[in-house]
């Protein structure tokens, strides 16, 4: 073996995008030999992926709405779990939390959306679904806090008790189950589309820019400024980079973890809030796996915010891509697009290595100054 | 149908249902105990589920379907091994990127043969329908009620307890084992005194994830190959990573903690029946709603997390020291 | 000509873009003891961490017994009979001492036998070691912890035994201990190639003695025809002046006083024992005793970092005991702690230099920002006042070495501009360039009339730095002496608990002052 791995200390960014882009073709020159074996020309099918059909579609602004509408909680989700992230609190009970605001979304949609104002039970919808995730969340941050329970297993754990607990909500046909359709024999989610919608605006065309798109990036730009600007951003720094540093400071550690815990939980409230009220129905699967995209989500993008929306827009491309392709090549299931998504995401990870060390050559025997 | 009967398949349900728990959590323990966290086990089952499936249906041999789901869940093993050992990347991301991998060479591959009718109907396979017989164990299946519940099942349920106790063995009282330990405690210790912290690490990564896709195998098994839009796994692999906390990264125990979860999962299923054969002692058993079964088994892992943390004796518990964290020899 | 054990050619490693070691020659024999001097960041560790495998060379050859050899993996260099014990023991926690051997034992059998506890104790005592072969490392006092390290590596039959800073952590009986059995070692023909800063210990245990420089190979030397002075000026490659100046400053007040304090350990049992003390303005108190004997509990506890048991603690006359750390340091008292790993408490390692000066008053400017520019300011002058070797402000504090590192800790504490200063081990592995650029910060401070508490572990240090020394010994007091009139023999004694001068001088028991001002707020009270 002539080769030993070195830690390097920095790389430049152009080398960066190079390994990254590498790694993206590599994934998908994979997904082309599999194409080329089902007998669909790959060329085609990633044409039709990534512009998802909207080349010399009429109906392009649909395609572009329809995406937004996956942009918006995911890039918010992750976005979200890098607040706790940054403070190394290993937050992976996303989809628990997006769930548990989900449910409190709707609640207060039924509940108090026929008799208010469709604006305030828009704002009470988005606070009632923070708070509820907020607090599912803190679960995890405050057994952290007084018993060190680890975080990643219990918030994993949440995940499915919050999705049971969903379950239950959607498939139990039972008179105090305001959720359900009541004309409907069989247990089905009632649709609110009319009760609580968020507002869109007319951007020329017949394209409709989404409140919550809007509302979306003024959070991404928050939270940038919190934890780069703030003193509270700096305080989830330092508790991250080192407990002891941070008691020894004087602050509240356990006070800085909840804050941050609940916050970050809170804010993927507000993503399910987002999504609930575009959505205008819940289901089961109303999370679209976001808690569990938006962790690699933002590990890829190095919890950096604006790259979180990048790399959030780029997924959802790929996702809402495939599912447009299917539609056209209906041999290739959708499917397809975890696949793919699984082995870019493989192969940057790999290429992810190269920026962080690098092979250097043994020379053997060689003498410095005889 | 005679009341008996039904207690006695209610405790055979409770092993036939919930075996693959036992691979993948025994599975998940050695890979764990390397010190690598792996959250793939759902996408390893699966896609040893699927392609083990097929393959062992077109050699019409049980074998074969074990041996390939083996090497496909090894594979898997092998990619998360390559990506965390090797080249160093984050093992939580890793894990949740191999199960969306996984789910999506099981839902591809399944998609594309059901559309080519090519999809192998598991009754037309009289060897592998043989092979998954009941084997009734002699003498102590003859014992009234429970001798049929407890001692008569296919050879994958006693294939499955068999590694359980082999693993256990190996771990606590054999060299390689713990050498095996110390690595998932101290890498660098092992490491200064010799022990390929790197080979351990993919060997046990590799076996591991072959024994979960043996548990996926079984799972497609058991639900008679019938392929729809609902995974044959369907969470058993999440269960699993709740399980091998549960029994504390011990096989033996979890054994134990995989019919306890069984339990309930088989009382979600079994539960109206046991009301209507019962209905003074169990009838209440109607009223649970079947999402409290599946909840369960995570909330009592959930407590047994916080009553293990609240203890706060860190010897006594089995979990690996660096867990979760990648071992780079000249870290400074 | 002999053949040497282990000897190396040209040996070059680069970490980025720093020269950890250039070119370095260095050899042994069978049946020596070398010692290997430089200051920090010479690149000892380093150089070591190649022959047993831990880092592999960038160029340069490795011979052992002659011949050369590639060495891959700490396997390898077990194979060629290489033993490194680490200044940071690599040890299982849970394992017991048996199992932490057994595991890297070849041809270890298949099955894990009763008998393997035998065999370890059998050993163990062929060597001259006591050795509880069931006992877990996690119940293991330090000096244990070490004895196991050093009895692993006989027994995977080392004959090349290489020691990084193996008497750091240990008490002077254990030293002795140690040399002892290093002696004995080198009678049975190994070769000991043995790290180490002090310089009276490598005049007492070396044959030779090699000396690095900025990662450069300087010479090596035999010790009988060499002293210290001469090995100080290889090791800094120009002269300095080995006293520390102790400037005489008039006293305040007292400006912090403790009377009577108990406190607990984290395993709840009591860590410092009803201990009194005081310390004026312009004065340096130094605080002397075995390691563990209760000095991270103290300095916790002044910090408000450790909840007091009983006893009180006053700052300026006003009452201090169970204020929460950040009142503590609005009083004006700055507290620094190196632990063994230098990183533990004080700074953020991630973050950059100007993030880290920080730290104890990003709440001081004003709205709801961070003021960056501030920090920046303090950093370039920390920077520069006491020589820290950085590429820039914004370099993450990891990245720097030991000796910087203490530097920016230090630095940062005075700029804030405390009254009292609680410091414990500020020189622990440091240099001696680096050691007396610390010292002269605190007589600074001290000329300025700040009080001073100083830990420390080097009994010759303390003597010529400090104006009073207190003597711990588990937890309690054994008295308060004047550091220019008392001896090294004097506090050892006091240090084992065999000497106790608490009731030295009659009527003014050690530890509380004639002008108290905890009496004076008694008296007006009453």
């Amino acid at each position: 073996m002539g080769f030993h791995i070195v830690k390097r200390e920095n790389c430049p960014w152009w080398q960066r995008l190079i390994l990254y882009v590498a790694a993206v073709l590599i994934a998908l020159g994979l997904g082309a030999v599999v194409l080329l074996f089902m007998g669909v020309d790959p060329i085609e099918y990633y044409y039709q992926m990534f512009t998802m059909g909207t080349v010399g579609n009429r109906i392009a602004y649909k395609t572009f709405m329809n995406y937004l509408k996956e942009f918006v909680p995911l890039a918010l989700t992750a976005t979200a779990l890098s607040l706790a992230f940054k403070m190394r609190f290993w937050n992976i009970g996303g989809e628990g939390q997006f769930i548990m605001g989900s449910i409190a979304a709707a609640f207060v949609v039924f509940r108090f959306g026929p008799v208010l104002p469709m604006w305030l039970t828009l704002v009470l919808m988005c606070l009632a679904a923070m708070l509820v995730a907020g607090l599912y969340g803190s679960i995890a941050g405050v057994l952290k806090v007084k018993f060190g329970t680890n975080e990643t297993l219990l918030t994993l754990m949440l995940n499915y008790v919050a999705l049971y607990v969903l379950n239950f909500i959607g498939e139990t046909k039972a008179d105090w189950n305001f959720f359900l359709q009541e004309q409907s024999a069989r247990p089905v989610f009632k649709n609110f589309s009319s009760i609580a919608a968020f507002p869109q605006f007319a951007l020329g065309g017949k394209f409709q820019l989404n409140l919550c798109v809007i509302l979306t990036f003024a959070v991404g730009a928050l939270v940038f400024i919190y934890l780069k600007y703030t003193k509270q951003g700096y305080e989830v720094s330092v508790v991250g980079d080192s407990l002891g540093s941070a008691r020894y400071a004087g602050m509240k550690t356990g006070w800085v973890i909840l804050r941050t815990v609940f916050l970050s939980a809170a804010l993927i409230g507000l993503a399910a809030a987002f999504k609930v009220g575009t959505a205008g129905v819940l289901s089961t699967s109303i999370t679209d796996d976001v808690g569990w995209t938006g962790i690699t989500v933002a590990w890829l993008a190095q919890l950096y915010t604006p790259m979180i929306f990048l790399v959030s827009a780029l997924i959802c491309v790929l996702q809402h891509g495939s599912m447009v392709a299917a539609a056209t090549f209906s041999q290739v299931d959708s499917s397809f697009a975890n696949m793919l998504q699984g082995a870019i995401l493989f192969l940057v990870l790999a290429a992810d290595f190269y920026t962080r060390f690098r092979l250097a050559r043994v020379k053997k025997g060689e003498k410095k100054n005889g | 149908m005679d009341k008996l009967s039904i207690i006695t398949s209610f405790i055979h349900s409770i092993i036939v249902m919930n075996i693959p728990l036992l691979y993948g959590t025994v599975g998940e323990i050695l890979v764990e105990k390397s010190g690598s966290l792996n959250l793939g086990v759902e996408g390893t089952m699966a896609v040893g589920a699927v392609i083990g499936y097929i393959c062992g249906c077109w050699a019409n041999s049980l074998g074969v379907g074990i041996l390939t789901a083996f090497v496909m869940g090894a594979l898997c093993g092998l990619i998360f091994a390559v990506l965390t050992v090797s080249l160093q990347a984050n093992q939580n991301i890793t894990g949740l990127t191999l199960t969306t991998f996984g789910l999506g060479v099981y839902f591809f591959v399944g998609n594309a043969l059901r559309s080519a009718k090519a999809f192998p109907t598991m009754n037309d396979y009289d060897s592998i329908r043989a092979g998954f017989e009941d084997i009734p164990i002699p003498l102590l299946s003859k014992i009234p009620v429970i001798g049929p519940g407890l001692f008569s099942h296919n050879i994958l349920v006693y294939l499955g307890i068999a590694i359980a106790v082999l693993v256990w063995w190996y771990l606590k009282h054999t060299s390689p084992g713990l050498r095996l330990r110390s690595i998932g405690e101290n890498p660098a210790a092992a490491d200064s005194v010799g022990i390929s912290v790197n080979r351990n690490k993919y060997l046990h990564i590799c076996l591991g994830c072959g024994i979960m896709g043996i548990g996926g195998y079984y799972m497609s098994l058991y639900m008679s190959g019938s392929f729809n839009s609902n995974c044959w796994i369907n969470g058993y692999g999440w269960i699993a990573v709740a399980l091998v906390i549960f029994a504390n990264w011990n096989p033996a125990l979890a054994i134990v903690g995989t019919f306890v979860f069984g339990f309930f999962n088989t009382l979600r299923v079994s539960g109206p029946s046991l009301a209507v054969a019962f209905p003074g002692a169990l009838g209440w058993l109607a009223g649970i709603p079947t999402q409290l079964y599946q909840a369960l088994p995570f909330i009592i892992t959930a407590i047994v997390l916080v009553v293990t943390s609240l203890r706060g004796n860190k010897f006594s518990s089995g979990l690996p020291a660096a867990l979760g964290l990648n071992y780079f020899r000249e870290e400074r | 000509m002999a053949q040497y054990a282990i000897e190396t050619r040209g040996l070059t490693k680069t970490f980025g873009s720093v020269v950890a070691n250039s070119g370095i020659d260095l050899n042994v024999k069978e049946g020596e003891i070398l010692a290997l001097l430089g200051e920090n960041g010479s690149g000892k560790t380093t150089l070591m961490n190649m022959l047993s495998g831990i880092y592999k060379p960038d160029s340069g050859s490795i011979l052992v017994n002659g011949e050369e050899v590639s060495i891959n993996s700490p396997e390898d260099a077990k194979k060629l009979g290489i033993g490194m014990v680490h200044q940071h023991f690599k040890l299982v926690d849970t394992f017991s001492a048996a199992d932490n051997i057994w595991m890297g034992k070849e041809k270890a059998g298949l099955t894990l036998k009763k008998k393997r506890y035998g065999e370890i104790a059998e050993i163990a005592e062929k060597f001259g070691f006591e050795l509880d072969p069931k006992k877990k490392v996690c119940h293991m006092a330090v000096s244990e912890k070490q004895t196991l390290e050093i009895v692993k590596v006989l027994y995977y039959g080392a004959k090349i035994i290489i020691l990084d800073e193996p008497t750091a952590v240990l008490t002077v009986q254990e030293i002795r201990r140690l040399f002892n059995v290093l002696r004995r070692m080198k009678e049975e023909g190994h070769a000991i190639i043995i790290i180490t800063h002090k310089l009276n210990e490598v005049m007492e245990i070396s044959d030779r003695v090699t000396i690095l420089r900025k990662g450069e190979y300087i010479t090596t030397v035999d010790t009988a025809g060499t002293s210290e002075k001469e090995l100080t000026e290889w090791m800094v490659g120009r002269k300095i002046d080995l006293n520390i100046r102790r400037p005489l400053v008039e006293k305040t007040r007292p400006l912090l006083e403790v009377r009577d304090l108990v406190i607990e350990n984290d395993e709840g049992s009591v860590a410092v024992d009803g201990v009194s003390f005081y310390i004026r303005g312009g004065e340096i108190l130094g605080v002397a005793g075995i390691a563990g004997c209760g000095q991270k509990e103290l300095c916790e506890a002044i910090a408000g970092l450790r909840p007091l048991k009983s006893g009180q603690m006053v700052h300026k006359g006003d009452n201090i005991a169970g204020l929460p750390p950040k009142a503590i340091l609005e009083k004006g008292i700055a507290m620094s702690f190196i632990p063994e790993d230098r990183l533990g408490i004080g700074l953020a390692p991630s973050m950059s230099i100007t993030d880290n000066m920080l730290l104890k008053k990003y709440r001081d400017a004003r709205g709801p920002f961070v003021d960056r520019k501030e920090g920046r300011r303090d950093a370039q002058s920390v920077i520069a006042d006491l020589s820290v070797v950085t590429p820039s402000t914004e370099t993450p504090v990891r990245r720097l070495s030991g000796g910087n590192v203490q530097k920016v800790l230090v630095g940062r504490e005075i700029k804030a501009g405390p009254n009292v200063i609680v410091t414990a081990y500020p020189v622990r592995g440091l240099d001696i360039n680096s050691s007396y650029a610390i010292y002269d910060i605190l007589n600074v401070q001290k000329e300025k009339g700040v009080g001073i508490l100083f830990v420390g572990e080097d009994l010759d240090v303390m003597m010529a730095l400090c104006d009073k020394i207190l003597v711990l010994c588990h937890g309690r007091v054994m008295g308060v002496v004047h550091a220019h009139k008392t001896t090294k023999e004097e506090l050892g004694l006091m240090m084992t608990g065999s000497l106790d001068l608490t009731e030295k001088y009659e009527g003014k028991p050690a530890g509380i002052a004639k002008d108290s001002l905890i009496d004076e707020q008694e008296g007006k009270e009453a």
